[in-house]
């Protein structure tokens, strides 16, 4: 196919969209209700280009390219219709002294603020119009500003097309459109798994999680509480974004110092608590395995897949591992056997959590989890305290986590990443069934950002199938399969954000496939450098059981490291 | 959305607006289980339409014109009228369920404005004389 961009002439093979043909010709045209992982909807128009022959502009990403086609994607024509839309949307944002962008939750990612620059406008014709329709803090996890939405639709599509959870859409019409929730409930009361997909895709501070920064100051700086910090595995590969870093880069040290400069008592790892969640959960499928109990077993260290199977598959709470997240068991371990251990009253210890995830706000508010953690901060909300305390991260001198809380494995590190849990359970599980030492530690076949990947696993003449899955839609899929009998499996690992915790909604934005890869990346690279790569060979892991635990699904497990689920349809 | 069971979803809608005068969330969350429609995307559409109620509405629907034409010859005047005489506002119901009053889009009789329709009936050429005496005759 023959086409023409700019007076250059291009060849395609496949029948692309305008704006994917373009790219390819390396222009850039401004999009912003374009999404790669979404299908296109055209509703913005500020990639309207001119087509020779044709009336008016057509926008490229809902426009295929056709033979002899001749595209403008510049003119002077373009340039101006560009201008005005650009306006109109700048407007309709109502950007004003009132809504100051110096102030606004997306001060540095503004996806609109790039495009005013692309785009090189100089004034605004028309006066701003601000939204009537209230703020939505119904919510634990998500705060909604419906005056900084520009219903570019994005947020309802990914939380249908990528989460297939269905909680957004757009009401009403013509200037009175708003993106809201069924009967304008609120995210706080319907069916929302509070995985924070919306925020990530959000091109402007319409949507943010709940912050709680300022109460984290508060406990920091007061003397009477104890207050530690557990960092989740995903954090250390992603937050040097925040300060300028190419996507990967590793700063786990460096993050430990940081939150001791911000004066954080002891700084620990969810990583041990992702240890011994591996030790408990482990276990309880090999019961199950053996004993006929419920299978395939679920995980269960992903609260926004807790709640999506509570909303949309209840029939399937049997199948759910018992066992806590890792954030819930570090905070249990933390206010019990810790807090006697070094003598301080377990009412003044206080557990602040640094997560890559919007749910885990949820996730600590649950009745079930007894205020295990007092404190959750995304990745993003622990940048914001890093840079207001003057903490230059990505130079800072590496420190190690404090022990015994702190002490970890390669098996740990690669739970950020989607397949990671299955693999560190293999590990354990095999030597274990076995009594062998497992000679290849890779289990290459779980690893990757295939939304659904499948492998058989041997161990001693057993076959094991198992599965894993990221991204709620892909679950959905795997529970129907499920349900019609058309697949079977003994374990399966679920994450509710696309690449499992790297992709979080409390991740840096942007997130994008290309800088997904590389958090993976690095998450396998940290699995590497660790000598014990295996959870039961965690040192402090061992003495924990030994001196309060007793052993795996022990009573005192059950009590601490256990949990139930609700049927919410 | 192709693969939701949307079709002659707007009659059904009608058929509920017809016979109860309102849309209620329960019915919204049968055909949503009926259809496999998600209720987000249902409200989606029955907040698109005009004619589709979510509250209780009265015996008589009071719908006034404000596009061009009528607003030109002060529909303003006509809504302001209506909302002294019986106390309501916009998108309201009177206390006795009597009467509902919504400003809308064109109804189509712009060389006769103002207009207004209630029920099915249309009123042109309003004055706010003629409002009070169309409202106070109707039982």
């Amino acid at each position: 196919m023959k086409v023409k961009i700019n007076n250059k002439e291009y060849e395609f093979q496949e029948e692309l969209s305008i704006l994917d043909a373009v790219k390819k010709a390396h222009i850039i045209i401004p999009t912003l209700c374009y999404s790669e992982k979404l299908k296109p909807f055209g509703s913005c128009r500020l990639c309207s280009v001119e087509i020779k022959g044709e009336r008016t502009l057509k926008p490229a990403c809902v426009t295929k390219i056709s033979n002899g086609m001749e595209i403008y994607t510049h003119s002077e024509k373009v340039r101006k219709v560009r201008s005005t839309i650009m306006e109109l949307i700048i407007a309709s944002h109502g950007i004003s002294c009132n809504l100051n962008c110096l102030t606004c939750s997306k001060s540095a990612s503004c996806e609109i603020k790039v495009i005013a620059e692309e785009i090189g406008i100089m004034e605004v014709r028309v006066p701003p119009i601000s939204s009537r329709v209230p703020e939505d803090r119904s919510s634990y996890s998500i705060v909604r500003e419906p005056q900084k939405c520009i219903v570019c639709d994005r947020c309802v599509r990914k939380c249908a097309e990528v989460q297939s959870v269905n909680i957004l859409t757009i009401a009403n019409r013509g200037p009175d459109t708003y993106v809201t929730t069924f009967l304008d409930k609120g995210m706080g009361n319907v069916d929302c798994v509070n995985c924070g997909q919306c925020v990530i895709e959000c091109p402007t501070g319409a949507l943010h999680e709940v912050y709680q920064t300022d109460q984290v100051w508060n406990v920091i700086s007061d003397n009477s509480k104890y207050v530690i910090v557990q960092t989740a595995p995903a954090v250390r590969v992603a937050i040097a974004e925040e300060f300028g870093a190419e996507p990967g880069r590793i700063v786990t040290k460096q993050l430990v110092t940081g939150l001791r400069l911000l004066g954080f008592d002891k700084v620990f790892d969810t990583n041990f608590s992702a240890d011994l969640t591996i030790m408990e959960e482990a276990s309880e499928f090999l019961e199950r395995f053996k004993n006929g109990g419920k299978l395939p077993l679920f995980t269960s260290c992903s609260p926004g897949w807790i709640k999506f199977i509570e909303h949309n598959y209840p029939e399937f709470l049997d199948n759910l591992s018992t066992c806590k997240s890792p954030q819930q068991m570090f905070g249990a371990i933390a206010k019990t056997y810790y807090a006697d251990k070094i003598g301080i009253p377990r009412e003044d210890m206080i557990v602040v959590s640094i997560m890559p995830c919007t749910a885990k706000k949820y996730e600590r508010v649950r009745p079930e989890m007894k205020g295990d953690v007092d404190y959750v901060l995304t990745t993003r909300e622990l940048a914001k305290m890093f840079k207001l305390a003057g903490i230059d991260l990505l130079n800072l001198p590496s420190e190690e986590y404090d022990e015994p809380l702190g002490i970890t494995t390669g098996a740990a590190a690669i739970f950020g990443a989607t397949g990671g849990v299955m693999e560190a359970a293999l590990r354990t599980a095999y030597e274990v069934i076995t009594g062998k030492t497992l000679e290849r530690l890779d289990f290459e076949s779980v690893r990757g950002i295939e939304g659904i990947k499948e492998a058989v696993i041997e161990i001693d003449g057993l076959k094991l199938n198992v599965a894993v899955v990221n991204g709620l839609g892909n679950a959905r899929k795997m529970l129907d399969m499920i349900k019609n009998g058309e697949k079977d499996y003994h374990f399966i690992e679920f994450m509710a954000c696309p690449g499992g915790c790297i992709g979080g909604g409390g991740q840096p934005i942007p997130t994008t496939k290309e800088i997904l890869s590389k958090r993976m990346k690095a998450i396998y690279e940290i699995d590497k450098s660790f000598e014990i790569r295996k959870s039961h060979e965690n040192p402090a892991i061992q003495a924990l059981y030994k001196e309060f635990l007793g052993e795996p699904l022990s009573e005192k497990s059950h009590e601490l490291l256990h949990t139930t689920y609700i049927a919410r349809s | 959305m192709e693969k939701y069971y949307e079709k002659e979803l707007l009659e059904e809608l009608h058929d509920i607006q017809e016979t109860y005068g309102f849309i209620s969330e329960e019915d919204i969350l049968r055909i949503s289980e009926k259809r496999d429609i998600p209720k987000a995307h249902l409200y989606g559409v029955i907040s698109f339409y005009s004619m589709f109620h979510l509250k209780p509405t009265g015996k008589y629907i009071i719908k006034v014109c404000d596009s061009v034409s009528c607003s030109l010859n002060h529909s303003a005047d006509i809504v302001k009228v209506i909302k002294e005489h019986l106390g309501i506002g916009e998108n309201e119901t009177t206390r006795d369920k009597k009467f509902s009053l919504e400003v809308v889009e064109c109804l189509g009789h712009c060389d006769e404005g103002p207009v207004m329709i209630i029920n099915d009936t249309y009123y042109t050429h309003l004055t706010t004389n003629k409002v009070v005496q169309i409202l106070d005759n109707l039982d």
